[in-house]
């Protein structure tokens, strides 16, 4: 029986009003954030607070040899100096695929060392002052092994094949050898750092076998599991708290080694401890972007039409981790093509090991197909987007499924019309303004709907507000305000009366942030738990004796705008807040979650905790992706090389948009972290002492507003229902795939110079 | 950062007298100072603010030149009107720096004072080979990361970028650096690293620069500061041009050419041989671009910075066709 | 050698006495002794901008201003710049409006900037805009929304 009528509409972008999903609700969390009342994590004043500063090896490789800590010991407000022999041994926790941990001790300070920049002891303090100049006393000496700097080492070799990462179909050498058009390249992409705006740091506190973590995270229940794992404490007994996130692109879902540092020092001091990275720490207490190569083949008629994608592809790791940077995951998919391999490497160097940075994998990928294809569009002698229709594939070419949504010809179509592409011409070098060259690119992205489970707890207190509980985050994705829109939608209340709570692992649980999958889930739970709580509150209404609605004998309630009445209007008329003030009721709880029915608590454990349950983009009938497509010009003055993007338009599918507001927000500033990367960002190493110089933001160039011109963005999407409960697709990494490769094709537009290696430094052009 | 003791300076005698002493320092805006407190590069004992000293401040310009007192703020001499008007360069030079918080808050004086930017320079936790910081350490730079170093003025001890913008706009005009009595023209108040990298000005224990001066000319009334990097704004220049032109009565004959380079060299660099090159000729752009390459005559690369020997040349020329508006 | 001082500072318009060394940061004094964490350290080295607060009217960067420097100068941070019943300052409104920014960390920085690069005249077109708040970085990328916010509340302090 349904007792009432939730009124989720499935409209285009623009549809709805603010209080309810896909209006342009202004973000809940704003006020907080402008006049400076959000506190985030490590900006809680906790009593007895003491400081921690970290000290790394100025090593690449070798083992510890010594290390001093008298001078330190001695220096003004020291409390206690970990080292490896001092800080007591952790057990090792498992992996974010839950894989049972090898019955060893973990040391979150090195005795061997894998990288230049591994934490080799820490200093705690009474203030942070002086821990950092006592940090500065430790003196560390080392035996040193030779080291394999970075991609371009002469001893870093061709890498471990990754048999997982084949993709292959037909005959792909073969016909590429027989293509009468042939295009071979490759390209590179440097490390690039996530470089949030706030830096990676903790306050850990113990009250006697409980911690409490006060750190900014991607994700509470998998970070509180490896605490938990560590400590060797259960689960329950630890506590995440991350109300406000200052950015994290991927760098802030694991706990990671400087964690364990400053908890288990909060655990010999019995006070709580404050430790944050410096910012130049941040470059190497934690992996950015993998430096990548790869070589795309492309075989294809003189129309244009591809007949054999090869790509090969290698990326970077650690010494001591893995991480696969999955770089034919956009070569497999954008084109239609009847022959196809993909084959992938790793590649050991002594550097942290990588990590996820926005759309990894994707990212990578497709700046290198979709500068392949730019060549193939100017070898044939077809406009670069006619090209790309040709080859438009109409369904998966590797999972041969059918999409679930794929308006990328809409985005095509709708970015060249706004960007005015038909009026482009079409050689190299044939459009200027005085000194400078200018250059229309254009190239397209795409990034997989991941699909996982979330848990909402929705309250109506008896005033009529409503709470929304989830141990999911905001990092400025916007779940403060979907949620609260989702939550006033589904029950009817204005979205002011909405107070949605984040970031705290004991409420109701979430997996990981990251993937762009957060929105689908989240919003999915909350609706549910709000339906079941709509439910118990009509419930109530119709069957409560004390109830106004009792004599009605209706089966059926609405509530609206925060009141309740019957659909006919008859009858009377209450707030949420009088009826439960008549039914006698303190307030309505229910919780909704996306698990499958017969979930048992192993699961849900299972299902939050760690990545090994995601639901397959291709699971059951169809593929499913977001996409867009990028148009954009450049300026390249003619003597200098330097480089400036003087307009951008794309066009993007992500479904439905829970609020356009924040979803625009997000692909500008995903499209503004491809302009970087384009154009400036690089982590340049050292090869003599494997070590990141550039280790600043002084050095390691982000954008600033100066190098953002406006940016249009256009909402193509239609509600794609396979990809989520209320129809939505991922939002937060798919803007950045493409923006490289456009860039990398207008500045080829421009100059007649093509450039495969990013970024873009103006020597290049010169 | 070690701790030190913090002075307020009630008077500049008071100030020179306090920061004579040894390990201590003069504080103005601290942008440098604290920054390389931080990085562990400088470790004062004491700090003397001059920041509060009243009368420094001041900014006058006349008809013979402009004066600037030391503790004058990059930003206020950037939007002074007189500056703007008879010494644009030096406006340029000066907003196109750092950024609008920093310029508030550096003097003119810090500002000539500030060191380079040479990532090994800047951390001596992992390298310890620095002759600008320890003489006869060695240097890490050359055969390391050499994007930003030099490529004018090096030596084998240190290739170091003299990163200021605003030096090079005054040592184009011949500007003076005042150190209460005495006062040196700039070129010779900034020093090559030579053998003794660690020894980058002429100023004594116990000097203070109080005032820059710059003699008035028709060339400084028409000039221009330009600076290319590879970021937009907020980034320090990779190769940049202080240029200064006067015309003859007909309007294309160059009577008087001024040029410095930034971002290529070890100090503020005058290009005396474009300027000599040009001066009498023709005001056009073959012989500009001809002339300008005399810029980078006798530059040294260190491999990565190869590309500030391409650049500044072409850099020089756009300068002085746009300063010349056939650009 | 430890060199404990008295300071006192006049923070948007109360003022505070403190205990600390003179090696303290404006900005670790207003984070860590005063509870007054609206103001952001994103680098501590003067390269992002998001320790951004005003002393004696400009903005400053407050990881390179040691806290004895500004003793007897008028300092307002992010919390300061709401009237005291809570109206917001224009520019505080046009950033809600415009959603000129995501994760909000380098935004009391940006704010702090914005009201500055106004008062200062340097929002009197979008590439200006642009120069001039060029001090503050923002990871998140709401450089365009920034701007839309500096231009509306330029134009609501000019009328
Ligand atoms: C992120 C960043 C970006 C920057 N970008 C640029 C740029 O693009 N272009 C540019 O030109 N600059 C740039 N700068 C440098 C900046 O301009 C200088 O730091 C500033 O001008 C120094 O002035 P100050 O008053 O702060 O000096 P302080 O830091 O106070 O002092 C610097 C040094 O000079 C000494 N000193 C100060 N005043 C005097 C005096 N009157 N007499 C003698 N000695 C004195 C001090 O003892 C100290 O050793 C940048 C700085 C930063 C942090
Ligand atoms: S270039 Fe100069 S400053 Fe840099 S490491 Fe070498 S000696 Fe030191
Ligand atoms: S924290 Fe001050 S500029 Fe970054
Ligand atoms: S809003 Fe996140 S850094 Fe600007």
């Amino acid at each position: 029986m349904t007792i009432h009528d939730l009124r989720t509409r499935h409209g285009d972008a623009s549809d709805g009003n603010a209080d309810q999903v896909g209006g342009r609700l202004s973000r809940v969390d704003g006020p907080a954030k402008i006049t400076g009342a959000a506190k985030y994590a490590v900006e809680q004043q906790l009593e007895g607070l003491a400081h921690a500063v970290l000290v790394e090896s100025t090593v690449p490789a070798g083992k510890v040899h010594a290390i001093d800590t008298a001078a330190a010991e001695r220096a003004p407000g020291v409390l206690l100096v970990l080292t490896p022999d001092t800080i007591p041994p952790l057990k090792t926790a498992s992996d974010w695929f839950g894989t049972p941990p090898p019955d060893v001790p973990y040391c979150p300070l090195a005795r061997d060392i894998a990288f230049s920049g591994q934490h080799v002891a820490a200093v705690v303090a009474e203030s942070f002052e002086q821990a950092v100049a006592a940090a500065a006393l430790v003196k560390v000496s080392y035996d040193e092994a030779p080291a394999i700097a970075d991609l371009s080492d002469a001893k870093a070799g061709d890498g471990i094949p990754i048999d997982m990462m084949t993709k292959e179909w037909g005959e792909a050498e073969a016909a590429f050898a027989a293509a009468p058009v042939r295009i071979c390249a490759a390209y590179n992409t440097p490390r690039e750092y996530q470089a949030p705006m706030e830096p990676h740091g903790l306050i850990a506190v113990w009250q006697g076998d409980r911690l409490t973590v006060w750190e900014p995270s991607q994700w509470l229940d998998g970070m509180a599991r490896t605490y938990a794992e560590w400590f060797a404490i259960p689960f329950e007994n630890v506590r995440l708290v991350s109300p406000y996130i200052g950015g994290g692109f991927g760098s802030k879902a694991l706990a990671l080694s400087h964690g364990a540092v400053a908890a288990s020092a909060a655990k010999m001091l019995g006070r709580p401890v404050r430790l944050v990275m410096s910012r130049p720490q941040t470059f190497t207490g934690y992996g950015g972007r993998a430096a990548t190569r790869q070589t795309v083949t492309l075989g294809a008629d003189r129309d244009g039409k591809i007949q054999s994608i090869v790509h090969r592809g290698v990326n970077e790791t650690s010494m001591d981790g893995m991480w696969v940077e999955p770089l034919g995951s956009v070569t497999s998919i954008m084109y239609a093509t009847p022959n196809f391999s993909s084959k992938q490497n790793v590649v050991r160097v002594n550097s942290v090991v990588p990590g996820a940075m926005r759309a990894p994998g994707e990212n990578p990928s497709a700046f290198g197909i979709e500068s392949a294809i730019d060549e193939l569009a100017y070898e044939v002698g077809i406009d670069p987007l006619e090209i790309r229709l040709r080859n438009y594939a109409e369904q998966d070419p590797h999972a041969r499924k059918a999409w679930s949504t794929r308006q990328l010809r809409e985005a095509f179509a709708a970015g060249a019309e706004t960007f005015g592409w038909s009026k482009r011409s079409a050689q190299p070098r044939s459009m200027r303004d005085g000194n400078q060259l200018i250059g229309w690119g254009v190239a397209a992205g795409t990034y997989p709907v991941r699909r996982a489970y979330g848990e909402a707890l929705v309250r109506i207190l008896a005033d009529g507000t409503v709470e929304v509980e989830s141990s999911s985050i905001d990092m400025g994705q916007g779940t403060y305000t979907i949620l609260a829109q989702t939550a006033a939608e589904s029950l009817g209340v204005p979205a002011d009366n909405v107070v949605v709570k984040l970031g705290d692992s004991r409420f109701a649980r979430a997996g990981v942030t990251g993937g762009s999958r957060l929105a689908g889930i989240m919003t999915g739970a909350v609706h549910k738990a709000a339906g079941a709580a709509l439910d118990q509150l009509v419930g109530l209404a119709i069957s409560d004796p004390r109830s106004p609605f009792h004599a009605l004998q209706a089966n059926t309630l609405v509530v609206s705008a925060g009141r309740i009445a019957s659909p006919r209007g008859d009858g009377p008329e209450v707030s949420i807040a009088e009826l439960l003030a008549s039914v006698g009721a303190d307030q309505i709880e229910a919780k909704g979650d996306t698990m499958p029915a017969n979930s048992t608590a192993e699961d849900r454990y299972k299902a939050y905790t760690t990545i090994a349950t995601p639901l397959s983009h291709t699971d059951g009938d169809y593929s499913r992706h977001s996409w867009c497509a990028h148009f954009i010009e450049v300026r390249v003055d003619e003597d200098f090389g330097t480089v400036r993007v003087s307009r951008v338009v794309s066009a993007l599918d992500s479904g439905r948009l829970y609020n356009p507001k924040l979803a625009e927000s997000q692909w500008k500033g995903g499209i503004i972290m491809g302009i970087g990367q384009a154009l400036l960002e690089e982590g340049i190493v050292d090869r003599r002492h494997g070590r990141i110089v550039n280790n600043n933001l002084a050095d390691y160039l982000v954008p600033t507003n100066a190098d953002i011109p406006d940016i249009e963005v256009i909402s193509v999407g239609i509600p794609d229902l396979h990809s989520s409960v209320l129809g939505g697709k991922g939002v937060g990494e798919l803007a950045i795939v493409g923006v490289a490769p456009a860039i990398a094709n207008a500045v080829f537009h421009a100059t007649g110079k093509r450039v495969r290696d990013l970024p873009i430094t103006l020597e290049k052009l010169i | 950062m070690r701790d030190f003791s913090y002075l307020r300076a009630t008077s500049p005698d008071a100030a020179r007298e306090a920061a004579a002493l040894p390990g201590a320092m003069l504080l103005a805006g601290g942008t440098t100072l604290i920054d390389l407190a931080k990085c562990g590069v400088a470790e004062p004992e004491a700090l003397v603010d001059i920041s509060h000293l009243k009368g420094l401040d001041t900014i006058e310009v006349g008809e013979h030149g402009a004066s600037l007192g030391a503790l004058a703020k990059m930003s206020q001499v950037a939007g002074h009107d007189g500056i703007k008007s008879q010494f644009p360069a030096v406006s340029e030079a000066l907003w196109q720096a750092a950024s609008a918080q920093i310029r508030n808050m550096a003097s003119i004086g810090g500002n000539l004072m500030q060191r380079t930017r040479c990532p090994y320079f800047r951390d001596p936790a992992n390298f310890s080979a620095c002759n600008k910081r320890e003489p006869g350490s060695g240097c890490s730079a050359i055969g390391g990361v050499t994007r930003g170093h030099a490529v004018l003025g090096t030596g084998g001890a240190c290739i170091a970028m003299y990163p200021g913008d605003l030096a090079v706009a005054l040592v184009a005009f011949d500007a003076a650096v005042h150190l209460g009595e005495r006062q040196l023209p700039v070129d010779d108040f900034f020093l090559l690293p030579g053998s003794t990298p660690d020894k980058e000005h002429a100023i004594r224990p116990g000097e203070m620069i109080t005032a820059i001066s710059i003699p008035a000319s028709a060339a400084a009334r028409r000039s221009t500061y330009l600076k290319v990097r590879d970021r937009q704004s907020y980034e320090f220049a990779a190769a940049s041009a202080a240029v200064g032109i006067e015309l003859e009565a007909d309007g294309r004959t160059i009577r008087d050419l001024r040029v410095a380079l930034g971002g290529v060299a070890t100090k503020p660099w005058r290009a005396w041989a474009v300027e000599e090159a040009l001066r009498g000729k023709v005001l056009e752009e073959d012989a500009v671009r001809r002339a300008s390459l005399l810029a980078v005559e006798g530059a040294v690369d260190h491999g990565a910075n190869h590309y500030k020997i391409e650049l500044a040349p072409r850099v020089v020329a756009r300068a002085i066709l746009k300063t010349g508006a056939i650009a | 050698m430890t060199s404990q001082t008295t300071i006192h500072l006049t923070i948007n318009g109360h003022d505070h006495s403190l205990e600390i060394e003179p090696r303290v940061t404006l900005l670790d004094a207003l984070r860590d002794r005063l509870d007054l964490t609206g103001t952001k350290k994103g680098c501590d080295q003067g390269q992002c901008g998001a320790c951004t607060v005003h002393v004696d009217g400009e903005r400053v960067l407050a990881c390179l201003t040691l806290a004895a420097q500004v003793e007897g100068r008028a300092i307002t941070t992010i919390e300061g710049l709401a009237q005291e019943d809570g109206t917001l300052h224009v520019v505080q409104a046009a950033f809600l409006q415009q959603d000129a920014f995501q994760c909000g960390y380098c935004t009391p920085g940006q704010i702090m900037s914005a009201v500055a690069c106004i008062r200062e005249g340097h929002a009197g077109s979008d590439e200006e805009i642009r120069e001039y708040m060029a001090g503050n970085l923002c990871r998140c990328g709401a450089y365009p929304h920034i701007v839309a916010a500096v231009r509306q509340a330029a134009l609501e302090v000019a009328s």
